[in-house]
């Protein structure tokens, strides 16, 4: 064998191990997001029911005695974020995002339910904020108002933001979508239960809420 | 399909190409190549110096020859004018009485016209080296080359350039790209994969010139065309990476352009038109098999990424400007916390980052072995920044001027 057969063999190999070691290095750093994910989405899961139940238990109660629903909020918009960040990497097809995806949706919904519930109990008046997007392409402004209501969401941090893709195929979604009457004209607003269509500015869509809530609270940015 | 999906053949290669050159730097012939050189024998030497129009370098070209650690009485220099409209004659006459210059003024011919005619006064020579008038070499360096010269079927010996004292953006650009140019001219003539044999301090066997012809004008790439005619004989292109020889970059891009447009040009019509038989030759499987048809592959995968980059990056570009308009500058440039989880490792900047350190390492090595002076750091961040943006530019230029004919100037 010649020198420059010899070393053209040799030279394959190591591309195809270093290709391969670098292939296996990023399946096996998206398989750690995945995980991460699941993690998250299962504790949440766990302390949604945990606070659904200690309502339930408690219905009687001073509102006080029933923990808050706010952290698991806080929790669920990084869990959002994060999912978003795994449908970057891995794709919108990818089966597990979409099995992360309908479970993320699902404990939306239980917390919107949870957080209604509590209000109408102890007279709480929080702002709650449906926004249904859709990322098959069929939706020019959507990135523009999920990145408008991060930093609604940011700034004030008192607003409950809700994300929900419209093309989940999720019957609870689909009865969620049934029962707020979500026409699909996306990007669509629930806020408040007063619907609002399409985004043209962060000062149309601020427009839309009730007057005093976005003022209540100082602006961090 | 991921757009990055187009990335991945051209990465591979480039992977499988520098693993290539490791394995071959650390095979016998190069390692052999690498040890230090003494000169046996001291064979008659002649240094042709063609100019055109070149007042301001060719005196710093001649007394860096006349500097050179060999005999003097086996070493004679041939400067030829070629046409020049400027001062250049005047320069030769303070060098018309030195015992070792000959010094001979001709109508403007071209570059290769020039030195063919200086060929024809160093008939005593054993070895014939040209040296342009815009560089100059280290006292050591035809030591190193004669000594290269040491085995039979070396027809040609190459030497290590480098940028002397780079001073603009673009030269330090440069400086990088010639530190890695030596590794790959010290690795590929260890297996006799060079097809170019630069003007600035190659030399030859004067039966390459009564055997293979001189030079022709080659689509003003004479010295790729006498490589590859080398090649096609089935001789031999060495190396001697410790011949330092210094040349003064293009400063501006313009220059640059025109440069690099020269080459790239020269390279592909002498290499299509000319020399298309040495591509899948199999009697000279590391030129033709790899080396050539990398060549080529460079120049598709360079034009093709930088045009994805540029759709892509307006793409992206524009989305983000969009998204950045939607809310107040202050929020989009406020610390957002940078997790493992949310860092954007993909395959292509894993593998990208990786050729870059490899690229890298092999700028140093080259730099290292040669013992080129300077600094390297500074300059390969420029490289960095630059290479990636104006390498494809001359790159498209030069496949557009091979595809419509366009004719190729010098300056």
């Amino acid at each position: 064998m010649s020198l420059f057969v010899r070393n053209t063999l040799i030279a394959l190999l190591i591309a195809v191990a270093i290709t391969g070691t670098v292939a296996y290095a990023i399946t096996y750093l998206n398989n750690a997001r995945i995980a991460e994910l699941s993690a998250i989405e299962d504790q949440l899961s766990i302390d949604t029911l945990s606070l659904d139940t200690q309502f339930s238990l408690l219905e009687a109660a001073p509102c006080e005695s029933v923990a808050s629903s706010t952290t698991l909020t806080d929790k669920l918009a990084d869990l959002g974020s994060r999912l978003s960040v795994a449908e970057n990497q891995l794709g919108s097809d990818n089966a597990q995002v979409i099995r992360l995806k309908e479970q993320y949706s699902l404990l939306e919904i239980r917390d919107y339910l949870i957080t209604k519930k509590l209000a109408a109990a102890c007279g709480a008046k929080p702002t709650t904020v449906l926004y249904f997007y859709s990322n098959a392409g069929d939706c020019a402004d959507c990135d523009k108002a999920g990145y408008a209501l991060s930093y609604l969401r940011d700034t004030y941090p008192s607003l409950r933001v809700y994300s929900f893709d419209y093309n989940l195929d999720l019957g609870a979604l689909r009865t969620f979508i049934a029962v707020t009457k979500v026409k699909r004209d996306l990007p669509a607003f629930i806020i408040n239960g007063r619907p609002y269509y399409g985004f043209t500015s962060l000062a149309d869509l601020e427009k839309q809420f009730p007057k005093g809530v976005l003022s209540t609270s100082t602006p961090k940015f | 399909m991921s757009p990055e999906v187009l990335v991945y053949p051209f990465l591979f290669i480039t992977i499988f190409f520098e693993s290539f050159l490791l394995v071959t730097f650390l095979s016998q012939p190069a390692r052999t190549c690498r040890l230090t050189t003494t000169v046996r024998s001291f064979p008659k030497v002649a240094v042709i110096v063609p100019c055109w129009n070149e007042e301001t370098t060719i005196a710093g070209t001649v007394e860096s020859l006349l500097s050179l650690d060999y005999p003097q009485e086996k070493l004679s220099l041939v400067l030829v004018n070629d046409g020049s409209a400027d001062g250049t004659a005047a320069v030769f006459e303070r060098f018309s009485a030195h015992p070792q210059i000959t010094a001979i003024h001709k109508e403007n011919g071209g570059k290769f016209s020039a030195m063919n005619a200086g060929i024809e006064h160093t008939a005593d020579a054993e070895l014939v080296g040209f040296l342009d008038a815009d560089s100059f070499v280290a006292p050591d360096a035809l030591r190193e080359i004669v000594a290269a010269f040491e085995e039979s079927d070396v027809a040609a010996v190459t030497a290590s350039m480098s940028i002397h004292q780079p001073r603009t953006l673009l030269q330090r650009m440069q400086y990088a790209e010639y530190s890695l140019s030596i590794t790959l001219r010290h690795v590929l003539a260890s297996i006799n994969g060079l097809y170019v044999t630069p003007g600035p301090f190659s030399f030859y066997r004067r039966s390459v010139f009564t055997e293979l012809g001189l030079f022709k004008h080659a689509h003003l790439a004479e010295d790729m065309e006498m490589a590859m005619r080398i090649q096609r004989a089935g001789r031999r292109i060495g190396n001697a990476i410790r011949a330092r020889v210094y040349t003064k970059g293009p400063p501006t891009f313009k220059r640059l352009l025109k440069q690099r447009i020269r080459w790239t040009t020269g390279f592909l019509r002498n290499l299509l038109f000319d020399y298309r038989d040495l591509i899948g030759n199999r009697n000279n499987a590391v030129l033709g098999m790899l080396i050539l048809p990398l060549g080529l592959a460079a120049i598709v995968g360079g034009i093709s990424l930088f045009i994805q980059a540029i759709v892509l990056g307006i793409d992206r570009a524009l989305h983000a400007l969009s998204l950045v308009r939607t809310v107040p500058l202050s929020y989009t440039f406020s610390w957002h916390q940078v997790t493992w989880f949310s860092f954007p490792l993909t395959m292509t900047i894993l593998l990208g980052a990786m050729l870059m350190i490899g690229t890298l390492a092999w700028m140093a090595v080259g730099k290292r072995l040669s013992k080129t002076p300077g600094t390297l750091a500074f300059n390969v961040v420029i490289y960095l920044l630059l290479y990636g943006i104006v390498t494809p530019i001359w790159l498209l230029y030069s496949v557009s001027d091979v595809v419509r004919g366009a004719h190729t100037t010098w300056r």
